[in-house]
C-alpha cells in the first residue's frame, strides 16, 4: 500500500482531489468563491483525479 | 489581483506537494547516477511529459501569450514548424546516438565523436547558460508576483528558490521530473478553463477572427512578403532561421530536454519519448497562444465592452508580457485565480529546476569529473552532485538579483544564449552523419558560429536592439533578427566545420562506430506493433502537423 502512495500518478491525482475539494467546498460554503467557473473546474478537478488515483498500479509486478 | 484565503490555501498545497515529491524520491537515491541520470530506470509517460515540461517554463508560458497578442495565430510555427519537425527527427535519427552512445549527457557525445576541447567548449557554455537562465527566471518570478500580487521581492525570490532547492537537492533529477509532469497537469489543467471562458465571452473563433486584422488571424497565407506580416519575415526565413536551425538547434542539442529521453529505460523508451511528447506539444498552441489572440481580440471596438486590456507599461506601449496575467485576474474568481497563480509559479519552478538539474548534471560530469577530479568513489561525486546543486541555485539567486538591478542583462543573457545555441545543430548534424567531420573542424565550426551571430547582430536593429558595430541593416521584429542571426551562425559553422574538416586528419572508422550515421547498426523494429515503431508514429505526426498548417493556413 505505501508504494501505492509514492506512484507519481496517485501523486498528481491526490493534488487535484484536494484542489478540487478546495474549489467545490468553497463554491458551497463562501459566496466569495460561488462563482460557476470555480464548481465546473473543480467537477473537471475532481474526476481527473479520481482517475488518476484509480489508474495507479495497486501493487508492482513481481517477474 | 487580490489573493483570497482559498487561493493561498491551493499555493501551499501545491508547495507542500513538490517538497513531498523530493522526500518521496529522496529514499530510492543510492549513486550519483540515481541522483545525476535517473539510472535510467523513469517509465515512457513520465519521461515525455517531462521532456515538454522542461520547455513550458515561465518564457514559454508568458513568452508565448505574449507573442499570441502581437503576432497573431503565426506564433503557432514555433510548434507546427519548429518544434513537431525537429522532435521527430530528435526521435528517428539523433537518439540512438545519444542513448546508444551510453553518453551521460550532450556534451559527454561530443567528446566521444570528437575531443576534450570540444566537450569543454560545450559544457562550459552550456554550465554558465542553464545557471543564468534559472536566475533570469527567477527574476521574472519575484517580479511578476511584486507587480500582479505586490509580494514583496526578497521573499519571492528566496521562497521559490527554497522549495526547489529542497525537492531537487533530495532527489535529483528524478525528484525534478516527477515535479515536471505534475507542473504539466497544473499548466495545462489550470490555464485550460481561461481559454474556454476568454473564448466564450469574445464570442468564439469566427467573432475573433471577423474583429481583427486577417495578417493576425493566417498563419501562412501573408508570410510571401515581410511586410505583409506583423513578425516582418518572409516564409524563406521563418522555415530556415526558426523550422531548421532554431528550433533543431533547441530541441535536438539542448541538453536540457534531451536529458529527459536519455533517462528513459531502454533504447525504444528514448526514440519514443520526443514522438509521444510531441502530440501534446502540437496541442499546446491552444493553451499558450490562443489566449493571446483572443486578448487583442477582446481590444477591438466592437468587443471593448467586455471590458478587458492588455495593460500598458510606462511609456504607455502594451505590456505583451503582462497579457497572460491579466487574462488570469480579469476571468478567474478567487479559487480558480488560486489555481492560475498557482500554474504561473509552477511554469517558473519547473524552468529553474530544469535548469539547476541538467547544469549539475554537465557540471560534476564533464568538468568537474573529466577536468578536476577523475578517480574518486561513487559516494564522492553525489556529494558533489548535490553540492553543485546548492550552489547551482545560489549563483541562480545572484543573477536575479543582477537582473534587478541592471534591467538589460536579460535581453544581453539570452543574446548570448542565442550566439552560443544557434550554430550547434550544425556541429552535430556534420559530426552525426559526415564520418570525415573532425575534431578541429567542429571546435572551429562553433567558434566561428558563434562570432558570426555576434557580427550578424551588431550589424542589424530591430525594435531598438542590435547595431552596437553599426545599424546598417533594420529588421521590423526582434523575432525575425533572431532568425537571421541563427540562419548566419549556423551557415558559418557549417562552412568552417566542413573546410576545417577536409584539412585536418579524421578519426578511424573503428573509433566512430555508434556515433556516426554510416558507421553504426540501425535499430530494428519489425519484432514491434506498428504503433511502437518509431517510424511509423512519426509520420502519423508529421500528417497531422501538415494538417494543422493547411487549416490554420
Amino acid at each position: 500500500m505505501q508504494k501505492r502512495f509514492t506512484e507519481l500518478s496517485f501523486i498528481i491525482g491526490s493534488f487535484f482531489l484536494i484542489a478540487s475539494l478546495i474549489l467545490l467546498i468553497g463554491y458551497f460554503t463562501s459566496s466569495l468563491l460561488h462563482a460557476d467557473l470555480n464548481m465546473y473546474a473543480g467537477i473537471a478537478f475532481l474526476i481527473f483525479g479520481l482517475m488518476m488515483i484509480l489508474l495507479t498500479p495497486k501493487t508492482k509486478k513481481v517477474n | 489581483m487580490k489573493l483570497h484565503f482559498a487561493d493561498y490555501l491551493i499555493i501551499i498545497v501545491y508547495f507542500a506537494f513538490v517538497i513531498t515529491v523530493g522526500f518521496v524520491i529522496k529514499r530510492k537515491i543510492k549513486s550519483s547516477n540515481d541522483f545525476l541520470s535517473s539510472g535510467r530506470n523513469i517509465p515512457l509517460w513520465i519521461t515525455s511529459l517531462a521532456f515538454i515540461s522542461a520547455n513550458l517554463g515561465a518564457q514559454e508560458v508568458l513568452g508565448m501569450v505574449a507573442s499570441g497578442a502581437k503576432y497573431g495565430i503565426m506564433t503557432v510555427h514555433f510548434y507546427w514548424v519548429g518544434a513537431i519537425f525537429a522532435m521527430v527527427f530528435l526521435a528517428v535519427f539523433m537518439m540512438p546516438f545519444y542513448y546508444g552512445s551510453k553518453a551521460r549527457s550532450v556534451p559527454d557525445y561530443l567528446s566521444m565523436r570528437f575531443d576534450e576541447k570540444t566537450r569543454g567548449l560545450n559544457a562550459v557554455s552550456f554550465a554558465v547558460m542553464t545557471v543564468f537562465s534559472s536566475g533570469i527566471s527567477l527574476y521574472a518570478l519575484a517580479k511578476l508576483l511584486e507587480v500582479i500580487l505586490h509580494w514583496d521581492f526578497d521573499v519571492s525570490i528566496w521562497l521559490a528558490a527554497g522549495i526547489v532547492m529542497i525537492y531537487t537537492f533530495l532527489g535529483g533529477l528524478t525528484s525534478a521530473v516527477y515535479n515536471e509532469v505534475l507542473q504539466f497537469f497544473l499548466i495545462v489543467l489550470g490555464l485550460s478553463p481561461l481559454v474556454v471562458v476568454a473564448l466564450h465571452d469574445a464570442g468564439g473563433w469566427s467573432t475573433i477572427k471577423a474583429n481583427l486584422a486577417p495578417q493576425l488571424t493566417h498563419a501562412w497565407k501573408y508570410m510571401g512578403k515581410a511586410d505583409e506580416n506583423p513578425m516582418g519575415i518572409n516564409f524563406m526565413s521563418l522555415i530556415f532561421g526558426l523550422g531548421f536551425v532554431m528550433s533543431f538547434g533547441y530541441w535536438c542539442t539542448d541538453f536540457l530536454v534531451v536529458q529527459r529521453a536519455m533517462i528513459a529505460r531502454n533504447m525504444g523508451d528514448a526514440q519514443r519519448t520526443p514522438v509521444v511528447a510531441a502530440l501534446p506539444k502540437m496541442l499546446m498552441p491552444l493553451i499558450v497562444v490562443l489566449p493571446g489572440v483572443i486578448a487583442i481580440a477582446l481590444m477591438q471596438p466592437a468587443l471593448q465592452s467586455k471590458g478587458y486590456s492588455i495593460p500598458t507599461n510606462a511609456s504607455g506601449q502594451l505590456d505583451y508580457t503582462m497579457t497572460l496575467p491579466s487574462l488570469i485576474a480579469h476571468y478567474y474568481p478567487s479559487g480558480l485565480l488560486g489555481v492560475g497563480i498557482t500554474a504561473l509559479i509552477a511554469s517558473f519552478m519547473s524552468g529553474m529546476a530544469g535548469n539547476v538539474t541538467a547544469f549539475n548534471s554537465v557540471f560534476t560530469y564533464d568538468i568537474y569529473q573529466s577536468y578536476f577530479v577523475k578517480h574518486k568513489s561513487d559516494k564522492h561525486y553525489l556529494w558533489v552532485g548535490k553540492f553543485v546543486t546548492v550552489a547551482g541555485i545560489l549563483i541562480s539567486i545572484a543573477t536575479a538579483y543582477v537582473a534587478k538591478s541592471f534591467n538589460n542583462i536579460n535581453d544581453f543573457l539570452q543574446l548570448v544564449f542565442s550566439f552560443v545555441n544557434g550554430p550547434l545543430f550544425a556541429t552535430f548534424l556534420l559530426g552525426m552523419f559526415w564520418k570525415r567531420t573532425t575534431s578541429n573542424g567542429a571546435f572551429f565550426g562553433l567558434l566561428a558560429g558563434t562570432i558570426a551571430a555576434a557580427l550578424t547582430h551588431g550589424l542589424t536593429i530591430a525594435e531598438g536592439k542590435g547595431g552596437w558595430i553599426a545599424p546598417m541593416f533594420e529588421i521590423k521584429s526582434g523575432m525575425g533578427q533572431a532568425f537571421i542571426v541563427a540562419s548566419v551562425s549556423w551557415i558559418a559553422n557549417f562552412c568552417t566545420t566542413i573546410i576545417v574538416s577536409l584539412f585536418t586528419k579524421p578519426k578511424p572508422d573503428e573509433a566512430l562506430k555508434g556515433l556516426v550515421y554510416s558507421l553504426t547498426e540501425k535499430p530494428k523494429y519489425h519484432e514491434q506493433k506498428w504503433y511502437l515503431r518509431v517510424a511509423p508514429l512519426a509520420i502519423l505526426l508529421l500528417v497531422i502537423t501538415i494538417i494543422l498548417n493547411l487549416i490554420f493556413f
